[in-house]
């Protein structure tokens, strides 16, 4: 199990700037789909440690990025099954 | 007569730049035969790249316009579907809209559209018979509701350049706003919208900027709302019944051409590791040399200023007493050179230059065009006038 905050943006658009500009910041993050219990849009949010939230949030919206919401989510860690795993990996 | 078929013999660059760079052949393949995700939907590796290799495309474009913000970039079919999105998405009843006489029909055909729906007025800017607009005609036709000015930067015809930061300067003291139709211009000459001012610039990415058929644009000033012409699945806010307000979703709907905007990025990218100068340099040289010789040519009469550096890379001509029509038949069936002629679908600029009905020969040299090719295209028109003469 794990924590994790999720930032969604209005559009698609907002989600990719948001990469873009973080690229150049000291956060970890991923880009990953809009979990289903968070929204029944489809779309992309950007997945980060809560600790960051402010900090990513700050950034953001200095660059006239919008933010549509932050959602904290405790997230199932999920071991795929072998079979489905690529070869050299555990 | 000979055939040269090593040497890159199109002269139809302002219709459709050709060849790409080679960048972009192997850009839009591998995306169709690669990724293929659809941008803004679903939200797997593919479609992820899909999305950004769509942002970086509308950031290179931004860069290029030197637009500070590439969500203000809104990717359009091509130069026509973007001044379409700009003159309905803006105008309101009641406005008054001024343009030059070297506007193309993709401007005059949907402006008369609205005009004769009763919606809008629009006065014409005449233009001299090298493309100049009448700068005090139109000092004195802003009317309290003109709305926009509309500028064809370069012409398609003749490739007189608009005088454009006067026009801007003018048309914002009288409280207009102002389109640029950069079709024949960017990639080819310096664009700065923020500098310069532009509040709405539509273009096209086949041309100068050397992306495939479908691609092109529409530059929208911050603050500046227009309507939607299209609404639909942009991948966000799906339970919602409206179209989003942000843009640039605002303004696009459904799928976008990614293939199209994988070969424009590398397109845009050859642009900016070249440098718009150089490639002004390359295209000024090959006008000049193209327009000194060919007026030279008993029975040859040039269209446009004479000084290239007023230009762009388009020169017009008609020859005394053949058709544009053969000449261009000619051309093709005896020396391989592709070029069009007609009205290029301006008949305003023709009526200006003095061209209208009959329309003339219209030759586009393209950054790939090397002065070897301008000279065996000299010494074509060469012959057909000593064809013409027997």
């Amino acid at each position: 199990m794990g924590i994790y905050c999720y930032l969604t943006f209005p559009t698609t658009y907002f989600a990719i700037r948001a990469e873009d500009l973080l690229k150049s910041r000291p956060y970890h993050f991923k880009m990953v789909p809009v979990p289903r219990s968070i929204s029944s849009s489809c779309g992309t949010a950007l997945r980060c440690l809560c600790p960051d939230v402010s900090g990513i949030k700050r950034y953001l919206t200095e660059n006239n990025v919008q933010i549509d919401g932050v959602h904290q989510l405790e997230e199932k860690v999920l071991k795929p099954p072998k079979l489905f795993t690529q070869k050299g990996k555990p | 007569m000979t055939t040269h078929n090593t040497r890159n013999l199109y002269f139809d660059n302002a219709a459709t730049s050709w060849p790409k760079p080679e960048a972009v052949y192997g850009a839009a393949e591998q995306y169709l035969r690669l990724a293929c995700g659809n941008p803004g939907r679903s939200g797997y590796t593919r479609t992820l790249e899909a999305d950004r290799l769509v942002y970086r495309t509308r950031a290179a474009l931004a860069s290029l316009l030197n637009a500070p913000d590439p969500g203000r970039i809104v990717f359009t079919l091509n130069a026509t579907d973007a001044l379409n999105l700009a003159l309905k998405g803006l105008l309101e009843p009641g406005d008054h809209v001024l343009f030059t006489a070297m506007e193309h029909n993709s401007v005059l055909r949907p402006l008369g559209g609205l005009r004769r729906a009763g919606l809008i007025n629009t006065t014409v800017i005449p233009c001299s018979e090298i493309g100049d607009p009448d700068l005090n005609f139109m000092e004195k036709s802003f009317q309290p509701n003109t709305r926009l000015l509309v500028i064809n930067h370069a012409s398609n015809v003749s490739g007189t350049i608009a005088p454009l930061d006067e026009m801007i300067e003018s048309a914002h003291r009288h409280g207009v706003m102002v389109l640029v139709d950069a079709a024949q211009t960017v990639g080819t000459l310096p664009l700065d919208v923020t500098g310069s001012g532009i509040d709405l610039l539509a273009f096209t990415g086949h041309k100068g900027l050397f992306g495939p058929a479908g691609t092109g644009g529409l530059y929208v000033r911050g603050g500046l709302d227009l309507k939607p012409l299209r609404e639909g699945g942009t991948g966000s806010h799906s339970e919602m019944d409206l179209h989003p307000e942000t843009m640039p979703e605002r303004l696009e709907a459904g799928t976008l051409n990614s293939p199209g905007l994988a070969g424009l990025l590398e397109g845009v990218n050859f642009i900016s590791e070249t440098g718009v100068l150089s490639i002004r340099e390359h295209e000024t040289a090959l006008r000049a040399r193209l327009h000194a010789k060919l007026r030279e040519i008993p029975g040859v009469t040039v269209y446009g200023p004479a000084e290239s550096s007023r230009c762009v890379s388009v020169i017009s001509f008609t020859l005394a007493g053949i058709d544009c029509g053969e000449i261009g038949h000619i051309l093709e069936s005896s020396f391989d050179i592709l070029c069009r002629t007609g009205l290029h679908c301006a008949p305003l600029a023709h009526q200006a230059l003095g061209t209208f009905p009959q329309g003339t020969v219209r030759l586009s040299p393209g950054y790939f065009t090397q002065p070897d090719d301008v000279d065996y295209l000299l010494d074509a028109v060469t012959q057909i006038t000593l064809l013409a003469r027997r």
